[in-house]
């Protein structure tokens, strides 16, 4: 092939690339604006959003709760075992663990974990029926997919995101307390301090869970709306689907985080 | 002409799927689109109601240019163009008489109780009024594909589209549908336009018949125009040979 043409295919193929991610940016936008709009207009199937809520928060109870457990009690054995070789005083851990479980961890493991069980369920349920033609059915039958598919389990996600980082903050921090009494005798009385806990850690800690509530239902309901083809396709959309939901997650506690540093500097 | 496709183009990606169809529905008559698979017999119809979007060409309806509409314009065009798609497309998580229901709601803004009781009527007119209460689920392909006909006819539309109606059916099943398909021609004057790859439907049902090659409609014509055609590619698909000049995608 003559350099030129060579030229030619690389600039066409980039040029499609481009083409490519600027559109698939677009739907995600059209996906988020149209999930917004369909939540404050209220127009969504009756009775569609408490199951979702059932499906999202419920279900995933026992799974958030052994995860976020298990991460507590690991990471109060392992703080207090440095902290232990360093200073010898553990008399702040708890005080400490609660502050950054509340404004980060709790919310951001919780979101986690969801990225993965509800990310692929929703892009597992709208991608099998973008494939079946459902959606073009729902089209037809003068129902907007996005209010249809994606607002009851926006709403759903962002309500029980709260819920669940809630549960998933005592539970990491109850079972971290008694790992640390139990293991390195600190006592229950000093770890169980929830004196440095104040309304700014309360307040980013929300902000994150409303934020992954909303990114996790949108990003996981574009990847299902996209899907193609067959069942490869919906696997395809539900791989999508979970890791850009957990992406999400990291970028946007990078964001948050970083923003209330700038914000509330030495408050956090 | 009640619907005009106008030299039509689309692709997906780098492949061209449309290269300048060009075809005319007169109303009341029952049209099939033939062709191989994946030559775009159904892309050819979903642009129709707007479910794709052609890249160039226009689509005329009843005297007005549609492919420019947006999504909320096509609402009213969905309401007279209806489709039967090729898998039933029946909502899992709805009973058959609120599948039915749901378009007289959201198109026509019916209050839930009145239109679940015309949801029975068209069930009636499918002789799945007995099955009203079942999920899709329970039921047969056959009863599926019957049920999803009556959501199309629940709106009354002057058109519908059917895709690959008999694909997957028993013959008896398949022979039903099609006489549903010309009762709806002959009784109601409703056009409808099908796409298969049955030759009994064809050579039994059909006013005319388009077939589509390449990319464009190759012959268009009546059943006789058909069955005499000297047309190599044409006798090849009536004929089901394998071997002759018809390229086919994918072989």
């Amino acid at each position: 092939m003559n350099p030129r043409r060579r030229i030619k295919r690389a600039i066409e193929r980039v040029g499609a690339r481009t083409l490519d991610f600027l559109s698939a940016a677009l739907f995600l936008w059209s996906v988020f604006a149209h999930t917004l709009v369909g939540t404050i207009r209220g127009k969504r199937p009756k009775g569609e959003v408490v199951k979702q809520m059932y499906i999202i928060g419920n279900k995933s109870l026992v799974f958030v709760g052994v995860t976020l457990g298990f991460i507590g009690m690991v990471m109060i054995y392992q703080t207090c075992l440095q902290f232990g070789r360093i200073t010898g005083d553990l008399s702040r851990i708890g005080h400490e663990f609660a502050k950054i479980l509340v404004h980060d961890f709790a919310p951001t493991l919780t979101a986690m974990m969801l990225s993965t069980r509800v990310g692929a369920g929703i892009a597992a349920e709208v991608g099998s029926m973008k494939v079946t033609e459902q959606v073009d059915a729902l089209r037809m039958s003068g129902v907007a997919p996005i209010d249809y598919l994606i607002v009851p389990r926006f709403i759903a996600c962002v309500v029980m995101m709260v819920v669940l980082s809630i549960f998933g903050a005592v539970v990491a921090f109850v079972l971290g307390g008694l790992t640390a009494a139990n293991a390195f005798g600190v006592n229950t009385h000093t770890y169980f301090d929830l004196s440095g806990v104040n309304f700014t850690h309360l307040g980013l800690g929300l902000t994150k869970a409303v934020a992954y509530g909303m990114a996790i239902p949108i990003i996981s309901g574009y990847c299902g709306l996209r899907a193609q083809g067959s069942s490869e396709g919906v696997g395809s959309a539900t791989t999508a689907a979970v890791i850009g939901s957990s992406f999400a997650v990291i970028v946007l506690d990078f964001i948050i985080s970083a923003f209330g540093l700038i914000v509330l500097g030495e408050g956090l | 002409m009640i619907i005009e496709f106008r030299d039509i183009h689309k692709a997906f990606g780098p492949k061209q799927v449309l290269r300048g169809v060009s075809l005319g529905i007169e109303p009341g008559e029952v049209m099939f689109i033939i062709g191989t698979s994946g030559v775009g017999k159904s892309v050819t119809i979903k642009h129709l109601i707007g479910l794709l979007r052609i890249d160039t060409g226009e689509i005329w309806f009843d005297g007005e240019r549609i492919d420019k509409l947006s999504e909320r314009q096509f609402y009213p065009v969905r309401e007279r163009i209806g489709m039967v798609f090729q898998h039933s497309t029946l909502f899992d998580s709805m009973t058959l008489r609120e599948n039915v229901a749901l378009p007289l709601r959201k198109h026509k803004g019916m209050r839930q109780n009145r239109a679940l009781r015309e949801a029975d009527k068209r069930l009636e007119q499918v002789h799945m009024g007995e099955f009203a209460d079942r999920y899709p689920a329970a039921l047969s392909d056959g009863m599926r594909k019957r049920a999803a006909i009556a959501r199309t006819l629940t709106l009354e539309p002057e058109v519908v589209l059917f895709d690959e109606p008999t694909t997957g059916l028993d013959p008896v099943s398949a022979r039903r549908i099609d006489r549903l398909i010309r009762e709806l021609a002959d009784t109601v004057g409703c056009t409808c336009i099908v796409v298969s790859h049955d030759l009994t439907s064809i050579f039994t049902i059909s006013d005319r018949i388009a077939f589509i090659y390449q990319g464009r409609v190759h012959l268009c014509g009546d059943q006789d125009a058909f069955r005499h055609s000297s047309d190599p590619v044409v006798q090849q698909f009536i004929s089901g040979q394998s071997s002759g000049p018809m390229e086919t995608p994918g072989f």
